[in-house]
């Protein structure tokens, strides 16, 4: 047994090298001059600079694709909250004979290949004048978000305690404020975290952005995309650092990620 | 106790009147679209009907973007279940709960980057002069070449690794907060019959958790279908159609080359009633 679990422990510890050393190895490559990057054999010891991450920070075209990333999939998360949470919380607590349908209506939205969505709505929002705007992206995303949200928060709310909401019909709460005071507040952790989960899927999202912008609406990804289509003019350090500015956002979601994953399955449990 | 209310109908018909619109004027429109002979260049059109399905049969570019993404479909999933539950079952062997909490964290960050980063992260990786993961090879060989990315025949499963980079080490998570969930007492029983580790876990634990890894097979399923970010950065569905999927074809055409939506429409058109049929039918099945 002894050989046996030490390769197994070897085994892991590859595995969680494997996951984060490349993107070690980025951070260390955004603080590298081209010289200490463009070396046959990889350099570890190098003197460190901020030129690629000042010069990230300064330029135009990054700032607007933060601004754009950040108002569209702030807004869009912020309708997908407003519309998702209620509409999750009905179908958790009122059951009817519609519930499996809409259950599965919102599951099946994500079958759509995004291609078949953003195509069709290029032309939509060209004819319409809003083409390569905000608003466009964000409605779009408003899609994304809501059914995720929706499809997340129904085991979220279906998890509360049916005792507590009771006790507080019997002390004469209207099914509004159950809504607002009891079932919002004890759900609240989970709710979160399907709330980042969700920023963290409009935030890595790529395709329609793509497709529903030309110039003023690029977000994030799309102006680290094009940082490389510049060929390998472009010093590699600032690619690297554009690559960790557009990671950093959501890795700040780590925490709350992960204990949502811990409270899903601690419901499985009992 | 609970009183007759409105509440579901305030709740929930604005927000499924939403999802409705901003879901069936796209997917309806995309069918109009695909019935006509719309150019980006051009501001005029016609209703064409069939015509751009029926050249899509005859394009060979089309048939070999099918058979890429079927092979995408398969490569990304079979390799991600395999490592999903072969770290997972590792982890719950021979690491301690601390452990088992740090290697969940690090497990987690490869799915949370967005795939553009992803992808840059490994295309550096994969550079065959400079790249980190190809010193190794160059190390060895002492500074023979290998370039991963730009060979017909490795480039596919260079994007794939990326593909199960980002999902395999996430799902091994699962896996493992999956195997937390079951009850010891087969596995005591399965231990005391002097079965061999893999042997309980080959024929007690894993059967036990069907319903689960059968539900987040699906789920892959469905993520794979999102590979355009990943082939788009790391090799634009190169070298040749090697790794040219429907999703990147369809982009090039409506977009890149020749800016041809109404074809690009057809072949997104096709792609969603296949996948559509498909999850559906498998929904069904995996409920049932």
């Amino acid at each position: 047994m002894r050989p046996g679990r030490l390769i197994a422990k070897a085994i892991l510890a590859l595995a969680g090298f494997l996951a984060v050393f490349p993107l070690v190895w980025t951070a260390l490559n955004a603080l590298k001059n081209n010289v200490d990057i463009i070396t046959r054999v990889p350099r570890l010891v190098f003197t460190p600079t901020l030129a690629n991450i000042s010069y990230i920070i300064g330029r135009d075209s990054v700032m607007t694709g933060l601004y754009n990333s950040v108002v569209a999939c702030g807004l869009a998360v912020l309708i997908g909250v407003v519309l998702g949470l209620p509409a999750a919380y009905a179908v958790a607590r009122y059951p009817n004979r519609f519930a499996g349908d809409i259950q599965f209506f919102v599951l099946s939205l994500r079958f759509l290949p995004p291609v078949a969505v953003a195509i069709p709505l290029m032309v939509i929002w060209l004819q319409i004048g809003l083409y390569d705007t905000l608003p466009a992206l964000i409605v779009t995303y408003s899609l994304l978000t809501i059914s995720v949200i929706m499809w997340l928060a129904i085991p979220a709310f279906q998890s509360v305690p049916k005792e507590i909401e009771e006790a507080a019909f019997v002390d004469g709460y209207g099914a509004y404020s159950v809504f607002w005071r009891i079932a919002l507040p004890v759900a609240a952790r989970s709710l979160a975290g399907a709330i980042a989960f969700s920023f963290v899927l409009v935030w890595n999202e790529f395709l329609i952005a793509l497709m529903l912008s030309s110039s003023n609406a690029k977000t994030l990804p799309i102006v680290a995309s094009e940082l490389s289509q510049q060929g390998m003019n472009v010093p590699w350090g600032i690619l690297n650092a554009s690559v960790v500015l557009l990671s950093l956002p959501p890795l700040l979601f780590l925490g709350v990620l992960s204990g949502f994953l811990n409270t899903v399955f601690r419901q499985k449990k009992t | 106790m609970r009183r007759r209310s409105f509440l579901p109908v305030t709740f929930l018909v604005p927000t499924l009147a939403i999802l409705l619109v901003l879901s069936m004027v796209p997917t309806l429109y995309a069918i109009v679209i695909a019935l006509q002979n719309r150019e980006l260049s051009t501001p005029g059109y016609s209703w064409v009907w069939f015509s751009n399905f029926a050249d899509l049969f005859l394009d060979r570019r089309f048939l070999n973007a099918v058979w890429v993404s079927v092979k995408w479909e398969i490569v990304t999933v079979v390799a991600t279940m395999v490592v999903a539950i072969g770290l997972g079952v590792l982890m719950f062997e021979v690491a301690s709960p601390r452990l088992r909490n740090i290697y969940c964290l690090l497990f987690i960050i490869p799915v949370l980057l967005p795939r553009v980063s992803a992808a840059f992260v490994w295309k550096f990786a994969y550079h065959p002069l400079y790249g980190i993961a190809t010193y190794p090879y160059r190390l060895v060989t002492g500074g023979l070449i290998v370039d991963p990315l730009s060979k017909a025949s490795t480039a596919l499963f260079a994007v794939a690794s990326v593909d199960v980079w980002q999902w395999g080490l996430f799902f091994a998570v699962i896996v493992l907060k999956l195997l937390e969930t079951l009850p010891p007492q087969p596995i005591e029983a399965a231990r005391l019959d002097h079965a061999r580790r893999w042997q309980i876990h080959a024929y007690v634990t894993l059967p036990m958790l069907k319903a689960p890894l059968i539900s987040l097979m699906f789920v892959k399923m469905i993520e794979s279908l999102r590979s355009f970010d990943l082939i788009y950065v790391m090799t634009r569905g190169g070298p040749g159609v090697a790794t040219e999927t429907l999703d990147m074809y369809a982009f090039s055409q409506g977009f890149i080359e020749s800016g041809k939506v109404s074809y690009a429409s057809a072949m997104a058109v096709l792609m969603m009633i296949a996948t559509v049929i498909t999850f559906t039918m498998l929904w069904k099945r995996v409920q049932a």
